[in-house]
Order: structure tokens, then C-alpha cells, then sequence
């Protein structure tokens, strides 16, 4: 056996019944990295995970965690991993603190001293009933649930929805600190945005496969930027003459575009127009995916 | 290695109190009130006001189809075996019928399947476990059935003698019934897509059990089709000097439950649990 990783995967594939969830999923992720797996809705992350899991039994492949057989060993796998659903359903009937309990005794470990200081960072209040909480304050049930035992490697299913922006903030405190005691953390969400602050490498999914793996370095080199340019007079789709405008479109008075270039680059060719309104913004994920992961080739095609 | 997580075995019991303890109670007072009823129905003599009535060809049929006859019913335990034992072994084959069949699907229809199975314990843990909540909540039930029974016999029974014996033996068979259809519940509660809750299944299972035993008596032909239906494997014939347990019966109540729970270990071993 070679190296050890925290996950791997080989050839991981799962459907259910003719209905695809998982194609041939090739996953490598390192003892104690944070990795970023991104992609849309209905691309497969939850289905990914709850393989990993062994809520659902893979078609076919096969994936180990820290060694151990995801079908196989599961049990031995979980005594290492906080799991944390993206939607969080608990025995309504339950107080946090009888949940938390509950879920610690599983681990046969003392996590009283750990429940304390996570309510407290959290701002939760363990004594009301789950059915009485609010959806930000069942996630933070949830962040601590699969906290307290000090798992090795946390799988987090888009964590962030339904936390306030402070909340979100103190848990990627929390999870930048679980990281420097050397916890891995497998970090699922819809935005590129939100793991980019924390993660070092992303896989992308989309329709069930891997479409690329890569560092938070090259992505942020090759940063794209939506670009839509109001102008005092109609213009056509060339208006703009700069290296890295991408797809540009002309409706009326304005130009939408794609920009993967030098922004300096992009302002000067901009300076003395006619201009009056201008908004940079990140693009949505599936922009990204349509405007770099396929059109660059082409485009890069049509520039040769 | 164990095979019971006991963290999870009881907050099972814990989960079910509630529901155990208002069925429990429910039918212990029902069968002491019944027993009560049948008191004052001998007090006032009204076997003997009704023995012209219970001549009647139609009502003698009628009893027979219903397994009683004046002479059963005018006897405490068999009062209580034959007449009473209508709403029991209803109410009591309820109760098992409806824990076992959500003690386990309910984690996936309340989508806390994803929390628990998340933690180390296995698929076979986890049916042990449950299994073994149900098992001590049916077993206490009994107890239950049989401590307000022997008290109810005891105070009502007025002037007719019983065998005991032969009330424990009933007893038994009524367990055996009860959880024959909580494996009949539990096995169903797996099929059904998301762990759905199967009440109104379970609701048409045990009264058209109950319906098929009683048809099946109305006349010859059909009887064989009464056993279809675990309710015609009970033997209330309480009265019977040669009343005993029967091997056939205790194998055919063991059997169904050994197979249904069995099948449950191995479609639970390898389900999707799609949340």
C-alpha cells in the first residue's frame, strides 16, 4: 500500500436504479488538507458523500477512508469522522443538550468540557427542544454534533446555508483551528466563493463526474470576472478591444462579458468611453463552468 | 463483538415510553374493566334471562363463529379468552404491529437516518438494537396482559373456577400473536419507499386478519382460508380439560416471526437509505 490518503476513490460510481448519481468518481484527497468540492445542484455531492458514508452502496468502484473500506469498514471509519447533512433533521423531541449527548455517548468519549466551550462560541442555548429552534440555531446543533468527539476527518455538506454571516464566520474559525490540530476536511457547497477563503485544492462536479481537480492558486490566476458595461449609446459585441474579454454579448446600451485577464488591462481599455454604469462580479458556478471549462478550448481554438 | 449499541437501545425505549405506556395501560384497564362487565353480567343473572335467547339457532351460530358458546361465556376466563379478547387482541396486535413498523422506518422518513448512520454503529446494530426496544416493550405488554388479568380473574370471577394454567398458556399464544405481526410490521416498514409510515397498512392487516378467521368459521368450506390469517393459529379454547400449548401453533407464530426478521436483517444489511 502506498501512501495513505484521508479519502480515495477509484472508479466510485452509483445509480439509482437507471437514474444517475455518481459516474466513475476519482477522488484523492490528503491527510489533513481542507478540500473544496464544488459544484451545482443535483451534481452528485451529497451522493458522493453519502457513498462515502455508506448510507448508499456504490454500483460499482470503490473508495476508502484513512485505508478502510467505505462498504467493508464503515463502522471503523465512522469512529473518525463528523458527518454534517446539508439539511438538518434531528429527534424533534430532543433538547440540544440530550442530542449532543446522545450523539457523544456513541463515540465512548467524554465530550462534556468540548459540548460547553462549542454553545458558547456558537451563542446556543442546549436546554430548548429541536422542534422550538430556528433553522440557523438546528445548524449549529449540527456543527457541534459533528464537532464534539474530535473526529480526524470532517465531512461537511454545504454547512454554511441558513448561518448568519458572523456565525459563518466564527465556524470557519473553528475550522480553520480543527485543521491546525491536523483534522481533513471534506467541505461540499454550491459557491466557489465560499471554500475558496479555506480550501487549498477544489474538485469540481457537474452531472456526476469529476471535471477537474486544482489548486485555489491556479483557479485565482485564472479568476473570472462577470462583467456587464452600461453605455451612454447602443454598442455591438466588440466594443471592448482587451486580452481576456470572453463571450462578450451586446444588448441595447449594454455589453455583458467574461473577463479573465489583467483588470488594470480591462480599466484602461475602458478609460474615455462613454460609461455609465460598470459591475465586476464573481460569476456563478455554472458560468464558470460554461464560459472557462468549455468555451475557453474554444475560444482558445478560434485565437489560433 | 456486540451486537446491541446500548446508547441506541435506549433512547429507543426512551422514545417509546410514551406510546408504550398509554397502550399498556389502555388495555390493562380494559381487560380489567371487561372482566368488571362480565361480574355484573352474572350478578344480575342475565346468562340465565338470556339462555332462551342463546337457544336460538341463528345466535347459536352466531356464537360459534365468534368461538364462544353460554357455557364458555358464563365462565370467567372464558368470558374473558372468548369475549373480551375481540378488543384485545385487536388493541394488542395494534401496538405491535405500529412500533415495530416504525421503530425503524421512522429514522428514514424523518430523515434522521442520516445522523444516526452516521455513527459508528452498523446496519445490523442498529436492527438489533431496535429489535430488542420492541422485544422488551411486547414482553412488558404481556406482563401487563397477564398481571391485569390474573387480578381481574381473581376479583370478578365470582363462582367459577379456572385454571390459571390455562390463562399463562393463553397469555403466551397472545404474545406469540402479537409479535408475529410485529415482524409482519417491521418487514413491511422496509419495503415502503422512504420508511413511509405504514398505519393504514397496518390498520387493513390486522382487520382483515381478523375478518378472514372469522369467515373462515362460518361453515366448513372455508376454512381452510382462516389460515391464511395468524389470528386462526390462537387457540382461545380455554375450557378444554386438554387445553395446552400446542407444538404446531408455537412453530407456526415462531416460524413467520423467525423468516420476516430474518428477511428484515438482510434487506436492512445492504438498503439504500435515501434521505
Amino acid at each position: 500500500m502506498g501512501e495513505m490518503y484521508a479519502i480515495e476513490t477509484q472508479g466510485l460510481t452509483k445509480y439509482y436504479g437507471k437514474d444517475r448519481g455518481i459516474v466513475e468518481l476519482d477522488l484523492k484527497i490528503e491527510s489533513g488538507e481542507i478540500f473544496g468540492f464544488i459544484g451545482p445542484n443535483g451534481a452528485g455531492k451529497s451522493t458522493t458523500i453519502r457513498t462515502l458514508l455508506g448510507l448508499i452502496f456504490p454500483t460499482s468502484g470503490s473508495g476508502r477512508i484513512f485505508g478502510m473500506d467505505i462498504v467493508r469498514e464503515t463502522k471503523e471509519i465512522k469512529k473518525r469522522i463528523g458527518y454534517m447533512p446539508s439539511e438538518v433533521s434531528y429527534y424533534e423531541k430532543m433538547d440540544g443538550q440530550e442530542l449532543l449527548r446522545y450523539s457523544a455517548a456513541f463515540y465512548k468519549r467524554d465530550c462534556h468540557s468540548r459540548i460547553k466551550e462549542l454553545a458558547d462560541i456558537f451563542a446556543l442555548d442546549l436546554n430548548r427542544k429541536i422542534i422550538d429552534l430556528s433553522r440557523g440555531n438546528r445548524k449549529k446543533i449540527s456543527i457541534l454534533q459533528c464537532l464534539i468527539h474530535q473526529p480526524q476527518l470532517l465531512i461537511l455538506d454545504e454547512p454554511t446555508t441558513g448561518l448568519d454571516p458572523l456565525m459563518q464566520a466564527k465556524f470557519f474559525d473553528v475550522l480553520i483551528e480543527e485543521n491546525s490540530r491536523g483534522t481533513t476536511i471534506f467541505f461540499s457547497s454550491h459557491t466557489l466563493s465560499e471554500v475558496q477563503k479555506m480550501c487549498r485544492r477544489v474538485g469540481i462536479i457537474k452531472e456526476g463526474k469529476i471535471i477537474a481537480v486544482e489548486d485555489i492558486e491556479t483557479l485565482r490566476k485564472k479568476q473570472l470576472r462577470k462583467v456587464q458595461v452600461e453605455f451612454a449609446h447602443s454598442v455591438k459585441s466588440g466594443e471592448i478591444e482587451c486580452t481576456g474579454v470572453i463571450a462578450s454579448k451586446a444588448v441595447r446600451n449594454n455589453l455583458h462579458f467574461m473577463f479573465s485577464g489583467n483588470m488594470g488591462d480591462l480599466l484602461d481599455s475602458l478609460a474615455g468611453k462613454d460609461i455609465k454604469d460598470l459591475i465586476i462580479e464573481e460569476p456563478s458556478l455554472e458560468e464558470i463552468f460554461m464560459h472557462y471549462y468549455s468555451d475557453e478550448k474554444e475560444q482558445n481554438k478560434k485565437a489560433r | 463483538m456486540t451486537i446491541i449499541n446500548t446508547n441506541l437501545y435506549l433512547k429507543e425505549l426512551k422514545r417509546y415510553r410514551k406510546f408504550f405506556l398509554a397502550w399498556s395501560i389502555s388495555i390493562g384497564v380494559l381487560i380489567v374493566m371487561e372482566l368488571a362487565f362480565y361480574h355484573i353480567f352474572m350478578d344480575e343473572d342475565m346468562a340465565k334471562m338470556m339462555a332462551t335467547f342463546f337457544e336460538n339457532p341463528f345466535m347459536k351460530n352466531m356464537m360459534t363463529v365468534f368461538g364462544t358458546n353460554l357455557d364458555v361465556l358464563t365462565n370467567a376466563l372464558g368470558y374473558y379468552a372468548t369475549r373480551s379478547a375481540i378488543y384485545i387482541m385487536l388493541l394488542g396486535t395494534f401496538f405491535s404491529i405500529m412500533l415495530a413498523g416504525k421503530i425503524l422506518a421512522r429514522e428514514e422518513h424523518e430523515k434522521t437516518a442520516e445522523f444516526l448512520l452516521a455513527k459508528p454503529v452498523t446496519r445490523l446494530e442498529v436492527v438489533w438494537s431496535k429489535l430488542t426496544a420492541f422485544l422488551t416493550y411486547l414482553f412488558l405488554l404481556s406482563v401487563m396482559i397477564l398481571v391485569s388479568g390474573s387480578i381481574g380473574l381473581e376479583i370478578f370471577r365470582g363462582e367459577s373456577e379456572y385454571r390459571l394454567g390455562a390463562f399463562i398458556i393463553h397469555s403466551f399464544y397472545f404474545f406469540l400473536l402479537m409479535l408475529t405481526f410485529g415482524a409482519i410490521g417491521l418487514f413491511l416498514s422496509l419495503l415502503i419507499k422512504r420508511g413511509r409510515p405504514i398505519t393504514n397498512i397496518s390498520i387493513g392487516i390486522v382487520f382483515g386478519g381478523y375478518l378472514i378467521e372469522i369467515l373462515s368459521k362460518v361453515t366448513a368450506s372455508v376454512d381452510k382460508f382462516g389460515y391464511l390469517s395468524p389470528f386462526k393459529f390462537m387457540d382461545s379454547g380455554v375450557l378444554r380439560p386438554d387445553y395446552g400449548l400446542e407444538w404446531w401453533r408455537v412453530l407456526y407464530f415462531l416460524g413467520v416471526s423467525i423468516v420476516l426478521i430474518a428477511l428484515t436483517f438482510v434487506i436492512y444489511r445492504k438498503k439504500d437509505i435515501l434521505i
